[in-house]
């Protein structure tokens, strides 16, 4: 019952005209910025940390909060609508999502992601508020050795990715694994294949990739077949899911929603996993996998959930250890601090209309981007009635604004176009570039993990099978593989492939 | 589209005139780039943006900060050495990076070009155990690392920054060999200090006494004199290790902008810090305010500098 009190407290935090309309605020703003590739809520959020100096501090945070999980319901349009991920857990919306929206099938796309999403932050709302402070003690048992299993299970998923040959998405998994060691070494502090350009010091921005390969390439590929320009060959047939799509979707969201809840609490790559480990799922459990890739509504369904709920999720290490998880956990730090809040354990105890306001204010936003986000699916799906040499520069354009946004360069806008043509040629070629992006993403988390958990075992590799969550990651990542390797199958993967030769 | 495009060209030639004549006005005519070398939300960021109310009102003057993040700052101080010498364009700065760059590497700008204008923050460097960690003092932390080479790791935000070479300074000063081990940021390095990952977590004064402090236990700072911040915590010298460090933050222009444009800058920096407004923010988010104009900061890099020549010629940390 004491759980109960505390969530009727949360509610009349939560509740004044004033915190609902910067709840409102936030969630508009996200929403917005989630639509434009590129602009983050990160750098978002450091321009308005000034404008929260003159606001109580809760609506400061909930403004904040809003603007982070608002950009996770917008950052899904554009990988639906026009094959533009903004930012790694929607790279997996956008394999399937944007098949659909090929297919007509924009608005039940669109729907399904905001109704998914939707559940997702509720049930993750209430995760955090029962379980929260135990959750968050256990994502401290998270070393090294435990990151390197994790990262291993990951890259193994990233090889179902693909709906087509296993030998590319492997050899696209390499690529982006070599495309990952661009950069300063964390280790040694030397630089590895910048090829002495300072701007590559730091190697390349996630962004700079997922909009050459995904967005550029697709603009391409699209104008050179004109018959397939105008972006949907066939009749938009209804906005709304039909009874057969609810019937796939549910349990893949009930699935995405546990798996994202689960790894967003891990600071650090956990939220990414989750939407690609959601799709994995959904594609294995699936009793028609060859559908995935080609519009298959789980494909959508899962990992939306999962990506919404590890947003929700990842509040738990700062809300509770005040250990931000990633950028956007720091920038909401600096704004606590900012108003004199530490947070950790005691804010739980000090300032409880604080932080159970907080919790009730999430839920307050994701109910409002749900009323935000259904009525305006028929204006973003009429967007794909513009004609395509109308909409092609639009989307050139935010695709520049958001690559230059992310560090202010122009460096960076050449090298997206450069990945552009790659991209092409890949698609080219017939290799997805979903897995490429993966590796990418991993194998920094991967190799720094490795060798962190080597340095700080003094050279003894038993570290990963004496911690038991790593020898469980191990275990667990060896069936996959066995299960990757089952004949029957490869079987099923080949007929599927060759299907698409047909 | 011909006739569009040479109206551009004469209005971007007609806002190029206005801004030639407007020297003689600073700062009024055009708002004031402030770069940071790191990026949104880091501690040099929020400090940027907790200050920027205030310096506008000093200087009644509009401030724009730009994010620059990238290799250690490089990327932004070559901007900032690139820029017009208007006095519309500053940087921060942040020691030891500034000069440890200049002796790890061949920089893409001259640091004889960048002259510091004002010291902000002066932030030592501290070693944090978890609350509940057997080490009490830094004798106790050296004897388990005379007793057993090796097994006692130090988590830093990165290598050449101010906890890394606090390291090295320390293994050298002490006899003794420690496992240092590298994390993207500070963040990350309390992360692991709490999961009981490593033994003992590098972090600045500010980093550790803004946050929660009932899970970690500061052991002992590397700054040359007692902190307001944590007044309880022991310097290194207290403990009979002669190891200086401290990461210092402030702002730089470049060296040709006119002496009264960078005075009445500094002047400016001067009155914020001393803004008890501005003190009260500043003490939120725990930042140790030292105030020093460029001349004084200045004075005192050549003998930094040169400590890190010393260190480097011995112990390289890049390899």
């Amino acid at each position: 019952m004491e759980l109960f009190d505390s969530l009727i407290l949360g509610f009349s935090a939560a509740v004044t005209p004033t915190n609902l309309l910067f709840c409102l605020i936030g969630a508009l703003l996200g929403t917005l910025i989630g639509v434009l590739p590129g602009i983050g809520p990160t750098a978002t959020l450091a321009i308005l940390l000034p404008i929260t100096f003159f606001l109580p501090p809760l609506a400061a945070l909930i403004m904040l909060a809003g603007i982070f999980y608002g950009a996770q319901y917008g950052g899904s349009t554009t990988a639906i609508l026009v094959n533009l991920p903004g930012e790694a857990s929607s790279v997996v919306t956008a394999l399937d999502g944007y098949q659909m929206a090929k297919q007509g099938r924009a608005g039940a796309a669109l729907a399904i992601a905001a109704l998914g999403s939707f559940f997702a932050g509720t049930v993750a709302t209430i995760g955090l508020a029962i379980a929260g402070p135990t959750l968050a003690g256990f994502a401290l048992s998270f070393g090294p050795a435990e990151y390197f299993s994790l990262t291993i299970f990951g890259l193994l998923c990233a090889t179902v990715l693909a709906s087509g040959s296993v030998i590319k998405a492997i050899a696209m998994i390499g690529i982006g694994l070599v495309l990952g060691w661009v950069g300063t070494d964390v280790n040694s502090g030397s630089e590895r294949l910048t090829f002495g350009a300072v701007e590559l010091f730091d190697g390349i921005e996630f962004v700079v990739i997922a909009v050459g390969l995904f967005g550029i390439a697709e603009i391409i590929i699209n104008l050179e077949t004109p018959e397939l320009r105008g972006l949907i060959a066939t009749k938009i047939s209804r906005l709304w899911p039909t009874r057969d799509d609810f019937q796939k979707a549910w349990p893949a969201v009930l699935r995405g929603t546990a798996l994202g809840t689960f790894l967003g609490i891990l600071p650090g790559g956990g939220a990414t996993l989750s939407a690609f480990s959601a799709y994995t799922l959904e594609k294995k459990v699936s009793r028609q996998p060859q559908q995935f890739g080609r519009g298959a509504i789980q494909g959508v369904a899962g990992p939306e959930a999962a990506n919404n709920a590890g947003a929700q999720s990842s509040f738990i290490p700062l809300l509770t250890l005040g250990i931000p998880s990633n950028a956007v956990m720091a920038m909401l730090l600096g704004a606590m601090t900012i108003h004199g809040i530490t947070p950790g354990p005691s804010v739980m105890q000090n300032q409880p209309d604080l932080f159970w306001g907080l919790i009730a204010s999430m839920w307050i936003g994701n109910l409002m981007l749900l009323v935000i986000n259904l009525p305006m699916i028929g204006l973003w799906v009429k967007l794909l009635t513009v004609p395509y040499r109308l909409l092609y520069p639009a989307i050139l354009l935010f695709c520049c604004v958001g690559v230059y946004s992310v560090s202010n360069r122009a460096f960076d806008v050449a090298l997206a176009v450069g990945f552009g043509f790659l991209g092409y040629l890949f698609r080219k070629a017939k290799c997805e570039p979903g897995p490429l992006l993966l590796g990418f993403v991993l194998g920094p988390l991967l190799e720094t993990n490795l060798r962190r958990a080597m340095l700080i075992s003094q050279g003894s590799p038993s570290v990963f099978i004496d911690r038991p969550i790593s020898l469980a990651l191990l275990i667990a990542s060896a069936a996959l593989f066995l299960l990757l390797l089952v004949p029957a199958i490869r079987k099923t993967r080949e007929e599927a492939f060759v299907d698409e030769e047909a | 589209m011909l006739k569009a495009l040479k109206t551009f060209c004469i209005g971007a030639l007609a806002v190029s005139a206005t801004a030639g004549v407007a020297h003689a006005e600073w700062p009024k005519d055009r708002p004031i780039e402030i770069i940071v070398a790191f990026a949104p939300g880091g501690s040099t960021d929020v400090m940027a943006r907790a200050m920027q109310p205030y310096l506008e009102k000093e200087l009644g003057a509009k401030i724009v900060i730009i994010n620059k993040p990238g290799a250690s700052g490089e990327i932004a101080y070559t901007q900032l050495s690139q820029a017009k010498p208007d006095g519309y364009t500053f940087s921060f700065i942040n020691t030891p990076g500034y000069l440890s760059m200049q002796v790890q590497r061949k920089l893409r700008y001259d640091p004889k070009s960048i002259q510091a204008v004002a010291r902000i923050v002066d932030d030592p460097t501290a070693f944090v155990v978890k609350a509940d960690s057997p080490l009490k003092s830094l004798k106790d932390l050296v004897a388990q690392a005379k007793a057993n080479p090796k097994s006692v790791s130090v988590g830093s935000s990165g290598v050449g920054t101010d906890d890394h070479l606090a390291t090295i300074l320390l293994e050298s000063a002490a006899g003794v060999s420690l496992t240092h081990v590298p994390f993207p940021g500070a963040g990350e390095t309390r992360t692991a200090l709490l999961g009981g990952h490593i033994t003992v977590g590098g972090l600045n004064v500010s980093e550790f006494a803004s946050g929660d402090t009932s899970s970690v236990r500061p052991l002992v700072h590397f700054g040359d004199k007692r902190s307001p911040e944590a007044p309880d915590v022991p310097m290194a010298q207290e403990q009979g290790f002669e190891v200086f460090m401290s990461s210092e933050r402030g702002l730089a222009a470049r060296r040709d902008v006119p002496a009264d444009i960078r005075t009445k800058f500094s002047d400016a920096v001067k009155k914020v810090v001393d803004n008890p407004e501005f003190k009260e923010q500043a003490k939120k988010l725990s930042l140790p305010l030292a105030y020093l104009s460029g001349e004084e900061w200045e004075q005192q890099m050549p003998k930094r500098l040169q400590a890190f020549q010393d260190i480097w010629n011995k112990t390289p940390w890049v390899q």
